[in-house]
C-alpha cells in the first residue's frame, strides 16, 4: 500500500530533522551569527558595542590581516601543484609496479591517519638546526652548510610543505590510483593496435582519463591548504616573524589570544567568502567538464 | 590482481622497484626514527623502556585515549545513524521545499568549518557547554559529506525493490532499516572510516573548546604534554609513538577498506 501524501510529509520530515536540528544548531545558526557577531566589538564576558563595519574597514587596513591572507595564499599556490604532481607521480609508480604494490600503498598513505600533533612533532624535532637528522642526513651526503629549516623565513614555509606532503600526500596518491585503475584496458590495447608507444599512450590515453580525477585533487587540495591549521602552529608557531600565520592562525590569536572576537569573527567571514567562492567555482568547472563529457 | 598495463620490459620494472623502494624508505623514515628514538636515552646504548614508564606516569594517555574512543564513537554513530535518515527522506519520500533544503544542505559542503570556530565557541560558552565530551561531538554531526554520499547512492538502489517491500507491508523505517541500510554497506563503512579518522584528528575546534586536561583527546593532550620537553626529544617521541600505536593497529586491520573509503568518497565527490 502507498503511503498516503500527508503520511509522506510528516515522515519525510520526520526522518530529516535529526539531521537538520545538527545542521541549523552547528553549522547554518553560528555561521549567520558569526557575521552578527563581526557587527560588534564583543569580549568573552559579553560586553558588545555595535560597531556596524568598522571591525572589516579596520582589517582591510590591518597589514598582519593583509599579510595572513597573502600567506595562505602563497601557501596554496605552493602546496597545490606539488602535491597534486607528487600524488600523481606516486600512483604511477604504483600503477606501474608488479611486485610490492600493496607494500608500496600502505607506506604512502600511512601517515594520511596520524594526528597533526604527532606529525608536527616530529617533523619540528627532524628538522632542527645542528641537531637535528635531516641536517645530520644531509650533512653527510656533502653539504656543508646548516638549513635553518624553521627559523630562516626562507625556508619555514619549505619545511610545512615536506611535513604536510608527507602527511596528506597520500589522499591524492589513492585517489589518482583509483582513476589509473578504472582506465579499461582496451584504451591501451586501441592504441597499441595504432602504433603509439609508451609515452604516447601515457600522452593521449592515461592523461585525458585522468582529468576528472584531476580536477577532483585539485580541488580538494585548494581547499585543504586554504584551511590549514595544526602544522603552522605546532612547528613554526606562525613564525618566524609571523611569516607562516595563515587566516585561520590569524583569527586564532585574535580571538583566543586578544579575546577580539568580534574582530576575528569578521576575519572569518572573510575567509568564509574567499572559501565559499573557490568552492563554488571549483564545482561549477567540475559539472561542467561532467557535463560536457 | 591481473597486471593491466602491457607486459613490461624487466629494465622498467627494477627501475620502478628501485624508485619505490627509495620513495618508501623515506616514507617510512620518521616513523622508524620516532619509534627509535622512544627506545634510547642519553645514558643507555640499548633499548630501554624507561621513556615509556615516564611518559605513561606523566602523562594521562589512557584518559586520553578512552575520550579520543568515545568522542569519535560517538560521532561516527551519529553520522550514520542522521545522515542515512536524512539521505533516505531526501531520496526516496516527497515532501514540500524537498530540493531547497536539499540545495541548502550542498551549501554546507562549501563552509569551512575553521571560520565558524568563532562563533561556535561564544555559543558554547555562553550555554556553558565547554569542556565536555559532547562539545566535541555536537558539531561535528552537523557536516554535510554524509548526506552528500549517500544520497545519490540511495538513488541508484531499485526501486521495485522497495516497491515490494512495500507490497510486503513494510513501513517507511522497516524498508529504510532492512533494506537501504545493507544495501548501502559500501558507501557507510566509506563514511564511518572518513568520519573516524577526521573526528580523531581534529584540532582547532577542540583546541579552543576543551582546555580541562581530563577532557583532552589524544591529538589535544599530546602537545600539551610535549611543550614541557622541547630540548630533549625522548619523552615527547615516546607519547607519539603511544598515540599511534592504536591508530597503526587499526590501520593494519582495515587498511583495504580505509583507502577504498577514500576513493569511493572522492568517486562521488567528482
Amino acid at each position: 500500500m502507498q503511503l498516503h501524501k500527508r503520511a509522506e510529509w510528516w515522515t519525510g520530515y520526520a526522518m530529516l530533522l535529526p539531521y537538520m536540528a545538527f545542521f541549523v544548531l552547528f553549522m547554518l545558526y553560528p555561521a549567520m551569527h558569526g557575521f552578527r557577531i563581526s557587527l560588534f566589538e564583543w569580549s568573552l564576558i559579553g560586553d558588545k558595542t555595535y560597531v556596524g563595519f568598522d571591525n572589516y574597514k579596520e582589517l582591510l587596513r590591518d597589514a598582519q590581516f593583509r599579510d595572513s591572507l597573502l600567506h595562505t595564499f602563497r601557501f596554496v599556490l605552493m602546496s597545490v601543484p606539488a602535491l597534486t604532481a607528487f600524488g600523481l607521480v606516486l600512483a604511477l609508480v604504483a600503477h606501474g609496479l608488479r611486485k610490492g604494490r600493496t607494500v608500496f600503498r600502505s607506506v604512502v598513505f600511512f601517515p594520511v591517519i596520524l594526528s597533526v600533533s604527532v606529525v608536527s612533532s616530529v617533523w619540528v624535532v627532524l628538522l632542527q638546526p645542528y641537531t637535528g637528522t635531516v641536517n645530520s642526513f644531509l650533512h653527510r651526503l656533502g653539504l656543508g652548510q646548516e638549513l635553518f629549516w624553521l627559523s630562516d623565513p626562507n625556508m619555514a614555509w619549505l619545511s610545512i610543505l615536506i611535513a604536510t606532503l608527507w602527511w596528506t600526500v597520500g589522499v591524492n596518491f589513492i585517489l589518482f590510483l583509483a582513476g589509473l585503475q578504472d582506465i579499461p584496458d582496451s584504451l591501451y590495447e586501441a592504441a597499441r593496435i595504432d602504433g603509439a608507444n609508451g609515452w604516447d599512450a601515457f600522452r593521449h590515453v592515461t592523461l585525458p582519463s585522468l582529468t576528472r580525477v584531476s580536477l577532483l585533487v585539485l580541488m580538494l587540495q585548494t581547499i585543504a591548504s586554504f584551511k590549514i591549521f595544526g602544522q603552522n602552529l605546532l612547528i613554526t608557531g606562525g613564525g618566524p616573524a609571523g611569516s607562516t600565520q595563515t587566516t585561520v592562525l590569524y583569527i586564532y590569536e585574535k580571538a583566543f589570544s586578544r579575546q577580539e572576537f568580534g574582530y576575528a569573527s569578521a576575519a572569518s567571514f572573510i575567509l568564509l567568502v574567499i572559501i565559499l567562492l573557490f568552492s563554488l567555482v571549483q564545482m561549477i568547472f567540475l559539472r561542467e567538464r561532467e557535463g560536457g563529457r | 590482481m591481473k597486471d593491466r598495463r602491457k607486459p613490461k620490459t624487466s629494465a622498467l620494472q627494477r627501475v620502478l622497484q628501485l624508485a619505490a623502494a627509495c620513495i618508501g624508505l623515506v616514507f617510512l623514515a620518521p616513523v622508524v626514527w620516532m619509534v627509535w628514538t622512544s627506545l634510547h636515552t642519553e645514558q643507555s646504548g640499548m633499548f630501554t623502556a624507561v621513556n615509556y614508564r615516564k611518559v605513561l606516569v606523566e602523562a594521562p594517555m589512557f584518559v586520553w585515549f578512552r575520550n579520543s574512543l568515545l568522542v569519535s564513537a560517538c560521532i561516527t554513530f551519529l553520522v550514520l545513524l542522521v545522515d542515512s535518515l536524512a539521505a533516505y527522506a531526501l531520496s526516496r519520500l516527497r515532501f514540500p521545499f524537498k530540493r531547497a533544503l536539499f540545495v541548502l544542505i550542498l551549501t554546507g559542503l562549501m563552509i569551512p568549518a575553521e571560520t565558524l570556530v568563532v562563533p561556535l565557541y561564544l555559543q558554547f560558552s555562553k550555554l556553558g557547554l565547554l569542556n565536555q565530551l559532547y562539545t566535541l561531538v555536537l558539531p561535528a554531526v552537523a557536516g554535510p559529506l554524509g548526506v552528500f554520499v549517500l544520497k545519490p547512492f540511495f538513488d541508484g538502489i531499485p526501486k521495485d525493490l522497495e516497491e515490494a517491500a512495500r507490497m510486503d507491508g513494510a513501513g517507511t523505517l522497516r524498508i529504510w532499516s532492512t533494506l537501504f541500510l545493507p544495501l548501502a554497506r559500501p558507501a557507510l563503512s566509506a563514511l564511518a572510516i572518513l568520519t573516524f579518522i577526521n573526528a580523531w584528528n581534529d584540532y582547532f575546534w577542540p583546541l579552543v573548546s576543551v582546555t580541562e586536561k581530563s577532557r583532552m583527546t589524544v591529538t589535544l593532550g599530546l602537545p600539551t604534554f610535549q611543550s614541557a620537553y622541547l630540548q630533549t626529544y625522548a619523552l615527547p617521541m615516546t607519547a607519539n609513538t603511544l598515540a599511534t600505536l592504536p591508530v597503526l593497529l587499526l590501520f593494519l586491520l582495515f587498511q583495504k577498506q580505509i583507502m577504498k573509503g577514500i576513493a569511493f568518497t572522492g568517486g562521488k565527490e567528482g
